[in-house]
């Protein structure tokens, strides 16, 4: 029994304190939700849990556009990228974290790349300018995508947390803006408001 | 013999896999593009100015009276055959040939041109074209077939391209981001342009979507007195005219800027440094022609658009007497097209305006030209393969050059055209 409690009290002085439910939402000035930002949460002083490998990861190429715009991935994973379209495409990064390039011939042509370093990935094809993706490549186990603008953290931590809102058109220098908020044991609720700039307009290209 | 033969299939095995891995594609289904659309239009008033008319439009009235009445024709407009070879992963080409309904069916190569877009090291990208092509003005067109994107009929400023303004050349380009601005330089060396201005000059402004082809003429209106002798009544918009090829080049350089903003503005110069006093066997003509297009794309709305241009330009001809040169036609145009993205489809409007004046010895002011135009838009997409548009253009033009015809100097005329476009 005096075991059982000891190693009961060693798994939970272990373990970062969990604390409730957060909500956050990611609007524009005028209040509309804003699709594809990625909100991270980082315990003050204390690590973050570590990111799950939830696999497996893709981004296709669909109708010249890539799917999903932007993906959370766990450092380490392998994503793959199935061409589905009838034209090839020529998938790159330059990214710091990563740099690729993937010479991929149209339809089911698929190669995977293991991304092992966190960071922001911007991937583009150089024959098809207009195509565009972000991979936000992580070891926080707090980092989710806000789909239509909101996203829920069901184990969120309690204490001192920075919260993070992340989005590759949000006009401050990093593309982030944060805040630290004491999280408590209960659902709470957070609104950041973010100005984004206007994506790429492009003329009429092609020819 | 067996040897033989098992080493001729190893060869061909490896050719195929060697061009599958370094990105050839020659001649396969995805590598050709076939495009074209059949219409309806109904249009009455003057002779088209591709009937030798000075009428603004495609269609008009009957050929062989000077005006005619409403009346409702169908039509094959056009029809596109694109190639697009890939030379491995950076290089490709493009030759697009076309077949289009201009007084009977007239065919021929439009575009034949060389596309290098190598893989980017760093942030500053580097892209290059060479061979037969239009250059980057027009911010209604778009796609290898060079097709009119929301309309049935582009602008005044991009009809004139289409149907004169294309080159043989060199072109370069760099694209780079400065902060949050989105920046790219083009320049271009180019020949054989050597006749552009000659429609602006002798017929004026029009608005159509006939495309100029290699070695294909267009036909001019009624000439004054003297240029009857001195002038054919046609001109190879793609001919060599001031020397040997590439003796005298030309150049455009363009810059294009996006903010941080939903706006991206676009300058051009262009300048055929041809010899206005060059002429060929037929008696056809060098035009110094320059001119600069501003062009701007802005979002209003999450689903409205607006593209704006305005060029204005200045095209010589002939000899200097007495301090003035034969021809000098002073040139501008602008127009404001507004498009709403629909579930399937778009509807646009489109105004604007433009003008010629002319300042030389030879071609006075009865050929100068003052109109303006509307074009009202619909667009709804039928599947992968058609589109369906409709488009209603009225047009008002001034020039009376036309008496030469019996014409009054003002002509107004109403086209409608419905089109199906299909596309593989």
């Amino acid at each position: 029994m005096r075991q059982l409690a000891a190693a009961y009290l060693l798994l939970i002085s272990a373990s970062p304190a969990l604390g409730g439910t957060l909500v956050v939402r990611v609007v524009d000035p005028a209040g509309r939700p804003v699709d594809d930002a990625v909100v991270t949460i980082e315990p003050v002083g204390r690590p973050a849990k570590p990111a799950l490998r939830a696999g497996p990861y893709r981004v296709e190429q669909r109708d010249m556009v890539f799917h999903p715009f932007v993906s959370v991935v766990p450092v380490g994973a392998m994503v793959a990228f199935p061409n589905f379209d009838a034209t090839r495409h020529h998938v790159y990064s330059f990214s710091p974290a990563k740099r690729f390039e993937l010479k991929l011939f149209a339809r089911d042509q698929s190669r995977s790349v293991r991304f092992d370093k966190a960071g922001i990935i911007a991937i583009g094809c150089n024959i098809h300018d207009r195509m565009s993706a972000f991979l936000f490549v992580t070891n926080n186990g707090w980092a989710q995508r806000a789909e239509r603008g909101t996203t829920m953290f069901r184990d969120a931590p309690s204490g001192p947390s920075k919260i993070t809102v992340w989005h590759p058109f949000l006009r401050t220098p990093s593309s982030t803006v944060s805040r630290t908020l004491p999280l408590g044991e209960g659902s709470r609720a957070e609104t950041f408001v973010v100005r984004l700039r206007a994506p790429p307009l492009h003329g009429m290209d092609g020819y | 013999m067996r040897a033989l033969f098992a080493a001729c299939l190893a060869a061909f095995g490896a050719s195929q896999a060697a061009a599958a891995d370094g990105g050839f594609d020659l001649l396969s289904p995805q590598t050709l593009m076939l495009s074209g659309d059949v219409r309806l239009m109904g249009v009455g008033g003057e002779r088209s100015w591709v009937n030798d008319g000075f009428g603004k439009l495609r269609y008009g009235g009957k050929h062989d009276n000077k005006e005619g009445p409403f009346r409702v024709l169908p039509r094959v407009g056009e029809a596109n055959l694109v190639w697009q070879p890939r030379f491995g992963w950076a290089l490709s080409g493009t030759v697009s040939a076309v077949a289009q309904d201009k007084d009977g069916m007239e065919a021929g190569l439009s575009e034949a041109y060389l596309s290098f877009k190598p893989l980017a090291g760093g942030p500053v990208k580097f892209s290059a074209r060479a061979g037969l092509m239009w250059p980057p003005v027009s911010l209604e067109h778009s796609g290898a077939d060079w097709a009119v994107a929301e309309t049935i009929t582009p602008s005044a400023i991009n009809s004139w391209i289409g149907e004169e303004v294309k080159v043989i050349g060199f072109e370069a380009s760099l694209s780079a981001k400065l902060g949050e601005h989105q920046l790219t330089a083009t320049a271009a060396l180019f020949d054989v342009n050597d006749s552009a201005g000659a429609l602006l000059a002798f017929r004026g402004w029009a608005l159509h979507d006939v495309k100029a082809l290699a070695f294909r003429r267009q036909p001019l209106p009624e000439l004054n007195e003297f240029m009857e002798y001195a002038q054919p009544r046609f001109t190879h918009p793609v001919k060599e005219m001031d020397g040997a090829f590439l003796s005298r080049l030309g150049y455009y350089v363009k810059l294009a800027w996006q903010p941080p903003l939903p706006v991206r503005l676009e300058v051009l110069r262009y300048d055929n440094r041809s010899n206005p006093e060059a002429y060929n066997a037929d008696m056809e003509w060098g035009w110094r022609t320059r001119f600069g297009n501003v062009g701007l794309v802005a979002d209003l709305g999450p689903a409205t658009q607006i593209r704006t241009q305005a060029i204005r330009g200045r095209a010589l001809m002939g000899y200097e007497e007495q301090g003035r040169i034969w021809v000098d036609t002073r040139f501008r145009s602008a127009f404001a097209l507004v498009t709403q993205r629909l579930a399937n489809g778009s509807v646009s409007g489109r105004i604007e305006a433009f003008a010629t004046r002319n300042q030389g010895g030879m071609v006075v002011d009865d050929d100068d030209e003052k109109g303006w135009a509307a074009t009202l838009g619909a667009r709804r997409t039928l599947g992968a393969h058609a589109s369906v548009l409709l488009e209603a253009l009225r047009v008002s033009s001034r020039r009376e050059a036309r008496q030469r015809e019996g014409l009054s100097s003002r002509q107004i005329q109403t086209q409608l055209q419905a089109a199906l476009r299909l596309h593989w």
